[in-house]
């Protein structure tokens, strides 16, 4: 019997062979070393970084690119607006998605389908095709540069993302408790929120976060709408280093570094629901 | 798939569910077929729909009137310089489309390149990672970096890696005694350069789509095949990769259209130079509308643009209503 199952498993899951070995490394290396090179430029000196005899790793590691970064309030205030941006988007769409995946996963009505093929196709709907009329349509409602009009414009992209996500969750829930509810006397809005958003809050945090990731790396939107004051870190960040000669590019990978580890945490947090969330075809960046 | 997104929560379901079914089987002795549709009635299904509204018409708000006030947009002459606008019909669409179907050709290059190589890339290290390996799920936790990152940062980061006075692949280049490369200052290698760095933000995706694909893969069918005497290339050919095929023909057909529609990766790297080798659509719009301020002709590029997407995106609906259906 252990003997079957050891064959078996041998077959599901070979060992590498040589040549497989060496290919799995040059990928693996092809995926890790610019992540190396990204981090321990961050704590080169610039000097360093220039310097003809070059070190591949920071010999005299240091944290001025860091500090450098919270001492500059443009990147701070850049860095504020990703927050409160990103925050927002992942708030109204997790909301607002949350009672579309119920109605989409639960409820059978005319006009169902031309919904879900309505959010289907959103999905694939570039940011550049929205920007003129959203600027025009911002700037007619004076929301042009506020929070609200970029947290709206970045709800273009993460509301059909939370829907199908929240939506493939919701159609793990088992009929048989909302019957029985319904039996038990609640009514439809009691199951919803006594019942049906307890069970789920693990998935909607899960959504939450994707909407939240999605907002903070967007750049087209917030270089265009968000105007200098509400710009967030990506469209910051681009304009304060990539228009300039020389960059100063210790300072920008220490400041690409931070852009990064809210979504570094995010992925420790989620790593279990990464794969069946992405598996799932919804979640892109 | 789904349910592992609920955690716990699920287990505790699963018991309440079990519970429920010995119940009814008890009381039906035919086994019911299980039917998707709840027994909900007229009041259920107008509370059902009003819940939906907001999404709805928040959605409607924000993306299908912006699409459809484009076309508007697009038959007049209108610029962010100027308050008033002229009615002038067709003549943005005559007056971009030769620029439309340049950019177009840079676009589909750009979209297929960045498309290709993460598909086979990603596919491959999944092949590579269903083995036994020691360290496997440690491996595949690092390797979902590339795709972590924000699009600036994986542009910076390849942009410096680029960088042909001090990027560190000329300086390794230069160790080797190979003569540097201005990577991002010609018209091949530009394209080559955001190409490279679409592919290393993109392939942790794939792999994980194909991953997934190749653990739902039945055990029974390889070692049945196994023990028929097929080859190791023979179930591969035969039944992993037959089962990977719709999987990852899905996450293709997104990953392209995702390309198309590409804006932070070329934007950062090469602001779609050098000369217009890299202007796709996405930054050939961009810079009409907010470079030379020319809304209407912008918004004709997009027209055009969007009558393309919806040919594709007719070809996504298509292929994940056939996928579904299996």
């Amino acid at each position: 019997m252990t003997r079957r199952s050891e064959i078996g498993e041998a077959i599901v899951y070979p060992r590498l062979s040589i040549p497989g070995k060496v290919v799995l490394t040059v990928l693996a290396l092809f995926g890790l070393l610019p992540i190396y090179w990204l981090a321990s430029t961050a704590f080169m000196k610039r000097d360093a970084v220039f310097a003809i005899d070059r070190p591949l790793f920071p010999i005299d590691p240091t944290l001025e690119n860091f500090i450098g970064f919270f001492q500059n309030d443009a990147l701070i205030r850049n860095l504020v607006n990703s927050v409160i941006v990103s925050t927002g988007t992942a708030l109204l769409s997790v909301i607002v998605a949350g009672f579309m995946a119920y109605s989409l996963s639960k409820f059978r009505y005319r006009g169902r389908n031309a919904i879900m093929v309505m959010f289907l196709i959103g999905q694939l709907i570039p940011g550049a095709l929205l920007l003129i009329s959203l600027y025009l349509m911002l700037n007619s409602a004076g929301l042009l540069y506020t929070y609200t009009g970029l947290i709206l414009s970045f709800t273009t992209f993460t509301l059909p993302l939370t829907v199908f996500l929240l939506k493939g969750i919701m159609d793990g829930l088992p009929d048989d408790i909302l019957e029985a509810a319904k039996v038990d006397g609640l009514r439809s809005g009691a199951i919803l929120f006594r019942i049906v958003f307890p069970l789920v809050v693990p998935g909607l945090i899960t959504a939450a976060m994707f909407a939240f990731m999605r907002g903070w790396s967007d750049l087209l939107f917030a270089l265009t709408l968000a105007g200098p004051d509400k710009q967030t870190l990506p469209a910051g960040l681009t304009q304060a280093f990539i228009h300039e000669g020389t960059a100063d590019w210790p300072a920008l990978m220490a400041a690409s570094l931070i852009t990064s580890l809210p979504l570094a945490i995010i992925f420790i947090i989620l790593q279990r629901y990464f794969v069946s969330g992405l598996a799932a075809g919804a979640v892109k960046g | 798939m789904e349910q592992t997104l609920l955690g716990r929560e699920t287990e505790r379901t699963q018991a309440e569910r079990t519970q429920a079914e010995r119940a009814r089987r008890r009381r039906t002795p035919t086994p019911r077929t299980p039917t998707k549709r709840t027994k909900l009635g007229a009041r259920d299904r107008t509370f059902g729909f009003m819940i939906a509204l907001p999404a709805v018409l928040l959605f409607i708000v924000i993306s299908i009137y912006p699409l459809v006030s484009s076309i508007g947009t697009s038959l007049f002459d209108q610029s962010l310089l100027r308050p008033e606008r002229n009615f002038v019909g067709m003549a943005n669409y005559s007056a971009v489309w030769e620029e439309f179907v340049a950019r177009l050709g840079t676009t589909l290059i750009f979209s297929s390149l960045a498309t290709i190589f993460p598909v086979v890339l990603g596919v491959w290290l999944a092949m590579l990672l269903n083995a036994r390996i020691r360290g496997r799920n440690v491996l595949r936790g690092f390797l979902m970096l590339p795709w972590l990152l924000p699009g600036v940062v994986v542009s910076f980061l390849w942009a410096w890696i680029f960088n042909d006075s001090y990027g560190i692949l000329n300086h390794l280049l230069s160790l080797v005694g190979l003569p540097g490369l201005n990577l991002l200052g010609n018209p091949a290698g530009a394209m080559a350069g955001v190409v490279i760095a679409k592919t290393w933000n993109s392939f942790p995706w794939i792999m994980v789509v194909a991953l997934a694909a190749l653990q739902t893969l039945p055990s029974e069918q390889l070692e049945a095949a196994a023990i028929d005497g097929a080859t190791r290339r023979q179930r591969f050919l035969h039944i992993s990769l037959p089962h990977l095929i719709g999987p990852v023909a899905l996450v293709s057909v997104l990953e392209f259209i995702y390309n198309f529609g590409n804006f932070d990766t070329i934007f950062v790297m090469t602001g779609g130079g050098p000369g217009t080798s890299t202007t796709t659509l996405a930054l050939s719009l961009y810079q009409m509308a907010f470079g030379s301020y020319e809304l209407g002709k912008a918004s004709a590029m997009g027209v055009l643009w969007l009558v393309l997407l919806g040919v594709i995106a007719g070809g996504y609906l298509l292929l994940n209503r056939r996928l579904e259906k299996r």
